[in-house]
C-alpha cells in the first residue's frame, strides 16, 4: 500500500518535472504588466480582449491583465494609480470625471467609441409590430419620450397595473439622474412609475424577458451593447441636444464619446503603447455587430477579438506603426495556422 | 402450551447487518459474535432466543450491555422485529398482527418503563401519565382521573401540573411506572428502569415495584444488569451473554447450580456489586464532645440531644472514642478529667466498607459504628437499626 | 504536446449554456398564465403585508417591540434600547423604505415556514427523501445567488417576485435542515415511549416529536430571518424597493456615508428580530406557553 502511494507521487512528480521542462522556455526581458478595466459589460470586455491580442502580440515585453470590479471601485483604482487605462470609459456616468481630469489624477489617452449612444428604448415589434412572430403593434405613434405619456396602459407595471413602468438606468450613474428629471420634466411621473434594477444583468434580462414574450418594455439602454446588436430595437426621440439643457433632462444624451482614460503614471511606464491607444478607435456599429457575432456563435470574447481583427485588415494600419502591424499580422496568420 | 403462560418466545434470532445468511452460516459452524462481525459486518443481538413467562410473574433477564437484553424486550412490543422466530402473546403470533391490531395490543395489553424515563418534557405529570390514554382517545375527564388514580398510587399526589424538568430521578421514574400503569397493561416491559437512580432511592423503587405487583398482580418483564436486583426481584431469572440465553431458573435453583462458569461468577459477584456503603447510610454524630471540655458542659450536651452517649474528637476532628452519661457524671462528681474516662473500644467502620460487612459489626456494638475517613476523623455515625433496616 | 499538458484541451469542452438559456426563454413563454398567476398573488400578498404594517402606526410599532423586548428579555432596558433603534430609523427618514424591507422579508419567511417545515418533517421521517433533497440544499445554498436572479427575472420579471424567489431558495434551507434536525434528535427513548403506548405515526409526530422539536424548530425560523435579511442587498439588483435599494444606489455613486445609514438600519432590524426570536427559543416559560391549561 506504502509502497504503491510512493509510486504515484514519483510518476506525477516526474510528469511535472516534464511539464515544467516544456515551459520553461523563459522570456529574458523582464515584462511589464499593463492592467486595464473590466466593470462587467460586453463591450468593455471586447475592448479588452483586442488591447490584449495587441499589446502582447504586436508589441515585445507587455502583458496585458484586467481588474475585474465595479466600475465606481475601478475608477478609484485608476485615481490611485493601481489600474493603468479605463478602456471603453463612460466618462459622462462618472459624477467625478471632469474634477479627476483637472486635478490631474487621470489623463485622457484618446476617443475609442466616438458615437455611442444612450437614452431610452423600445423594441421595434412595439411600434412596429411583427408579422413573424405575429405581435401587433401595441403603440404605432410613439416616437418620442414624450408620446409615452398616451401609452400607460401598454406598459403596465406588474405591481401596479393602473401606472405605466419605464426602466431606468443603473442606480449611480449620471445617465440614471439625467434619466430621473427626464422622466419629471415630461411628466411621466404622473402616470409612470420609475423602476431602477440594480445592475446591467438585471436590466438586460428583463429586456430580454420582455422580448421572448413579445411584451412591451420601455427603459435604458445604450450601445455599443450586445443587446443593441443583437435585439432589434428603437430609440425614442427627444428634442435635440443641448449642452446646457442636457444636465436637467430636457433634450436627447448626446452621441457620447467613449474614451480611453489612464492613470497619470501611464505615460511613463509603457511610453511606447501610447501612440497605440491614442489610435484605438473602433465605432459603435461595430461592436455591436461584433457581440451578436458572440452572442450567437457562443465564442469567446478573445476569438471574438480575433475574428474582427481578421474581418477588418484596415484597423491595424489604422491604429499601429506599420512595422507593429506586420507582426500583428504575422501572429493572426500563425493562429489561423493552427 | 399451559394456560397461564402469558408470553412465549420461540427461537427468535436479530442480526443487524446486510449479509444476514452468511452470517447465520457462521453461527451455526459455532463461530462467536466478535468473529462473524469480524467477518460479514453483521451484528448478532439475539441469537436462538426461547423461553415462556408466566401470568403474575416477575421475569427478571440479566446481562451485562450488549448481551441482547435491551433487543429483546422491545421485540414484546415490536418496537423491535427479531430476524426469524416467533413471539406469542397469550397464544397469538405478534407478527401477524394487523396495523390496527398492533396499536390496540400496544394501548391496551403491554406497556413500558425506559431506563432514562422516556418522559415528554413539554408535558407535565398528569399529560404525561394519562399519555395513552390520550392516544386512544379516552375522553379527557376519564382519563384525568384514571391519571390521578395512578399518580397517588406512586405516591406524587399534588404534584400533577408540575412540569417534567423540576422532578428528581426518583420521581421521574415513579412517573413512568405510573404512566405504564395507567393502561392498566396486563404486561409490564421494564428496561433497565432503576438503573439511572441512586441507590438508596433505588431500594425505594424495588419495594415500591414489588407491593404495587403484589396489588395489581400483573406479569413483569424486569431487565437490568445488576444480579442483587434480579434475585430481589424476580421469581424467575433468565442470564444472557452476547444474544444468547444461558440459563434460565429460579434465583434459588441458579445459586445452587449456575450452569456454568459465566453464570457462578457473575452470582459470585453478587455480594461484591452490593452499591450500599457505609456512607450512604451514616447520619451526623448528634452529639460531638471535646477532650478539654469540662464534664458538666458534656453531660448538658448530652441532655439537650437527649442520648446517653457522646463522641469525642480532637480540635482536628480525629476521633479519640466516646464517653457515656455515666462516666461523665463520675467524672463531675469525682472531680476527674474527661479524657480519663473515654472508651476507646468503639467498632468503626470505612466511609466506603459495604453494608455487608457491617452486618457483623453491628450486630455485636454496644454503641452506634463510628464512621471515620483515612485520616481517622470522624464522619458520622451508623445504628444497629439503620443497618438491619438497609437489609 | 505540450499544450495537451498545460491547458484543458479544448475538443474536450463543453457548451450547455445556450441549451439551457433556449429552454428557460421556451419555458417561459409556453407558462406565461401560470407564471403570471405565480407573478400576481406574490405581488398581491407581499402588498397586502406592507399595507398591514403601514395601518400600524410608527408609535404603536414601537410601543409593540419596546414590550416584545422586555417580555422576552425579562429586562426594561433592552426593550428601551429596541425602541431607541427604531425612532433611530424613523428619525433618518427610512421608515417606509423598512416596511418595504420588512415586507419582503416577512413574506419570504412565512413562505419558507410554509414550505421548509412540512418538507423538513418529510426529510425526517425518510431517508430517502432526505438522500434526494440534501444535495439540493447544498447547492440551493452555496449556487451565487445571480446564478438564479438572472432566469428568475426571465420568467418572473423584475420586482418583488424574483426577490421573493430568490430570498426563498437562499433562507429556507435552514428552516428545512432545522426541522429535519431537530425532529431526528428528539430522544431516542422519548419516541419510543410515544410508539410503545400505541401512538399512531402522526400522533406521534403531532403530540411528541414536534412539540419537543419545537426549539430547534424555532432556531430554524430564526436563522431564516436573519438569511432572509441579508439578502436584502441582493433583491434590490432586480428591483425591489426598501433598504437595499438605498444602499444600492449610494454604494454605486461612492457615497459611504449615504450607504452606511440604512445598512445601520438593517443591523438594527436584523439585531431586533434576531433577539425577539431567539428569546422565544430559550425563554424558560416557552414550554408553558403550550401548554394546556389544566382543566379541573
Amino acid at each position: 500500500m506504502l509502497r504503491r502511494t510512493t509510486l504515484l507521487f514519483v510518476v506525477l512528480f516526474g510528469l511535472l518535472t516534464i511539464v515544467g521542462g516544456c515551459s520553461g522556455d523563459a522570456d529574458e526581458i523582464a515584462t511589464v504588466i499593463i492592467t486595464a478595466t473590466d466593470n462587467g459589460w460586453d463591450s468593455q470586455m471586447l475592448h479588452n480582449e483586442i488591447a490584449k491580442l495587441i499589446v502582447e502580440n504586436a508589441y515585445d515585453g507587455y502583458e496585458f491583465e484586467v481588474s475585474t470590479g465595479s466600475s465606481t471601485m475601478n475608477w478609484q483604482a485608476i485615481i490611485a494609480g493601481d489600474v493603468d487605462l479605463d478602456i471603453e470609459s463612460w466618462t459622462d456616468n462618472v459624477a467625478t470625471y471632469e474634477d479627476d481630469k483637472a486635478n490631474g489624477d487621470i489623463v485622457d489617452v484618446g476617443i475609442l467609441v466616438p458615437d455611442s449612444a444612450q437614452g431610452l428604448y423600445v423594441p421595434r415589434y412595439v411600434i412596429e409590430g411583427d408579422s413573424q412572430r405575429g405581435i401587433e403593434p401595441f403603440a404605432p405613434d410613439l416616437r418620442t419620450v414624450e408620446d409615452l405619456k398616451k401609452y400607460t396602459d401598454v406598459f403596465p407595471d406588474d405591481e401596479e397595473p393602473e401606472r405605466g413602468r419605464v426602466y431606468g438606468s443603473i442606480p449611480g450613474w449620471m445617465a440614471d439622474e439625467i434619466l430621473y428629471k427626464k422622466y419629471e420634466y415630461y411628466g411621466l411621473d404622473e402616470s409612470f412609475n420609475y423602476v431602477r434594477l440594480g445592475s446591467e444583468a438585471t436590466l438586460f434580462a428583463s429586456l430580454t424577458g420582455a422580448y421572448n414574450l413579445g411584451e412591451p418594455w420601455v427603459g435604458y439602454c445604450y450601445e455599443p451593447t450586445w443587446i443593441t446588436g443583437k435585439l432589434d430595437l428603437v430609440r425614442l426621440e427627444d428634442a435635440p441636444y443641448d449642452p446646457d439643457l442636457y444636465m436637467d433632462g430636457k433634450c436627447s444624451f448626446p452621441e457620447q464619446e467613449l474614451k480611453i482614460v489612464s492613470s497619470n503614471k501611464f505615460a511613463d511606464k509603457a511610453p511606447d503603447l501610447l501612440e497605440f491607444f491614442k489610435n484605438y478607435k473602433t465605432g459603435s456599429q461595430l461592436i455591436s455587430q461584433a457581440l451578436a457575432h458572440l452572442d450567437d456563435t457562443g465564442a469567446t470574447h478573445q476569438e471574438t477579438a480575433v475574428w474582427i481583427l481578421k474581418e477588418n485588415d484596415h484597423l491595424l494600419d489604422e491604429w499601429l506603426p506599420a512595422e507593429n502591424a506586420e507582426k500583428m499580422r504575422a501572429y493572426l496568420d500563425s493562429i489561423d495556422n493552427n | 402450551m399451559s394456560k397461564d403462560t402469558v408470553i412465549r418466545v420461540e427461537h427468535i434470532t436479530k442480526l443487524y447487518g446486510k449479509n444476514k445468511s452468511e452470517a447465520i452460516q457462521l453461527m451455526k459452524n459455532g463461530a462467536d459474535k466478535d468473529t462473524v462481525y469480524k467477518r460479514t459486518g453483521v451484528t448478532v443481538a439475539l441469537w436462538d432466543v426461547s423461553f415462556e413467562v408466566k401470568r403474575g410473574e416477575i421475569f427478571a433477564i440479566i446481562g451485562l450491555s450488549g448481551s441482547g437484553k435491551s433487543t429483546i424486550i422491545r421485540c414484546f412490543n415490536l418496537l423491535n422485529k427479531p430476524t426469524s422466530g416467533k413471539i406469542f402473546f397469550e397464544g397469538n403470533d405478534i407478527e401477524k398482527f394487523s396495523k390496527q391490531e398492533v396499536l390496540n395490543y400496544r394501548r391496551d395489553r403491554i406497556a413500558m418503563v425506559f431506563q432514562n424515563f422516556g418522559l415528554m418534557s413539554h408535558r407535565n405529570v398528569l399529560d404525561n401519565v394519562t399519555y395513552g390514554l390520550e392516544v386512544k382517545k379516552v375522553p379527557r375527564e376519564e382519563r384525568e382521573q384514571r391519571g390521578r388514580e395512578m399518580i397517588e398510587m406512586v405516591g406524587l399526589e399534588g404534584l400533577e401540573h408540575q412540569p417534567i424538568s423540576s422532578l428528581s430521578g426518583g420521581m421521574k421514574q415513579r412517573v413512568g411506572l405510573a404512566r405504564a400503569l395507567a393502561n392498566d397493561p396486563g404486561v409490564l416491559l421494564m428496561d433497565e428502569p432503576f438503573s439511572a437512580l441512586d441507590p438508596l432511592v433505588r431500594r425505594d423503587m424495588q419495594f415500591e415495584l414489588l407491593s404495587i405487583q403484589g396489588k395489581l398482580e400483573k406479569t413483569v418483564i424486569f431487565i437490568t444488569h445488576d444480579i442483587n436486583e434480579a434475585f430481589k426481584l424476580g421469581d424467575t431469572v433468565a442470564i444472557m451473554r452476547d444474544g444468547k440465553i444461558i440459563q434460565i431458573d429460579t434465583p434459588e435453583n441458579m445459586s445452587a447450580k449456575p450452569a456454568d462458569e459465566y453464570v457462578r461468577q457473575f452470582i459470585d459477584s453478587a455480594d461484591k456489586t452490593q452499591v450500599l456503603s457505609a456512607k450512604h447510610v451514616m447520619v451526623p454524630p448528634t452529639c460531638l464532645v471535646k477532650p478539654k471540655d469540662i464534664p458538666s458542659q458534656a453531660i448538658r450536651e448530652m441532655g439537650a440531644n437527649d442520648v446517653s452517649t457522646a463522641y469525642v474528637v480532637d480540635d482536628k476532628m480525629r476521633f479519640m472514642g466516646i464517653i457515656t452519661i455515666d462516666n461523665a457524671i463520675r467524672a463531675r462528681n469525682n472531680g476527674l478529667p474527661l479524657p480519663s474516662l473515654i472508651d476507646p473500644d468503639v467498632h468503626t467502620c470505612n466511609e466506603d466498607t459495604l453494608i455487608n460487612d457491617i452486618i457483623s459489626l453491628a450486630a455485636e456494638a454496644k454503641y452506634p459504628l463510628a464512621v471515620l475517613d483515612k485520616e481517622n476523623k470522624l464522619k458520622g455515625i451508623i445504628s444497629k437499626a439503620t443497618v438491619l433496616a438497609s437489609l | 504536446m505540450k499544450e495537451y499538458l498545460l491547458n484543458f484541451p479544448d475538443a474536450w469542452q463543453f457548451n450547455i449554456g445556450t441549451a439551457i438559456d433556449d429552454w428557460i426563454k421556451n419555458f417561459s413563454r409556453t407558462h406565461r398564465e401560470i407564471l403570471g398567476f405565480i407573478k400576481r398573488s406574490v405581488i398581491t400578498s407581499i402588498k397586502s403585508i406592507n399595507e398591514l404594517l403601514s395601518i400600524i402606526p410608527w408609535w404603536l410599532l414601537i410601543l409593540i417591540v419596546m414590550l416584545l423586548g422586555w417580555r422576552v428579555s425579562g429586562k426594561k432596558r433592552v426593550g428601551l434600547l429596541y425602541g431607541v433603534m427604531l425612532f433611530f430609523i424613523g428619525s433618518s427618514g427610512l421608515w417606509d423604505h423598512m416596511l418595504e424591507t420588512l415586507s419582503i422579508v416577512i413574506a419570504s419567511v412565512i413562505l419558507s415556514v410554509l414550505l421548509g417545515f412540512p418538507l423538513g418533517i418529510l426529510l425526517a421521517l425518510n431517508k430517502r427523501a432526505d438522500g434526494i433533497v440534501r444535495p439540493i440544499l447544498d447547492l440551493m445554498q452555496t449556487m451565487p445567488t445571480f446564478v438564479y436572479l438572472v432566469p428568475a427575472v426571465i420568467l418572473f420579471s423584475v420586482g418583488m417576485t424574483p426577490a421573493l424567489m430568490a430570498t426563498t431558495i437562499y433562507a429556507i434551507v435552514p428552516m428545512i435542515r432545522l426541522t429535519s434536525h431537530g425532529i431526528n434528535h428528539v430522544d431516542t427513548e422519548v419516541v419510543e415511549a410515544a410508539i410503545a403506548f400505541g401512538s399512531t405515526t402522526l400522533q406521534s409526530l403531532v403530540k411528541v416529536q414536534i412539540p419537543q422539536a419545537l426549539p430547534t424548530i424555532m432556531a430554524g425560523v430564526n436563522q431564516t430571518i436573519m438569511m432572509a435579511m441579508s439578502m436584502v442587498v441582493t433583491c434590490a439588483l432586480i428591483g425591489a424597493n426598501g433598504l437595499g435599494m438605498e444602499i444600492l444606489v449610494a454604494t454605486n455613486r461612492t457615497e459611504m456615508g449615504k450607504a452606511l445609514m440604512p445598512g445601520i438600519c438593517i443591523v438594527f432590524i436584523a439585531i431586533i428580530l434576531d433577539r425577539l426570536t431567539q428569546g422565544f427559543v430559550d425563554n424558560k416559560e416557552y414550554n408553558t406557553f403550550f401548554r394546556r391549561r389544566p382543566m379541573r
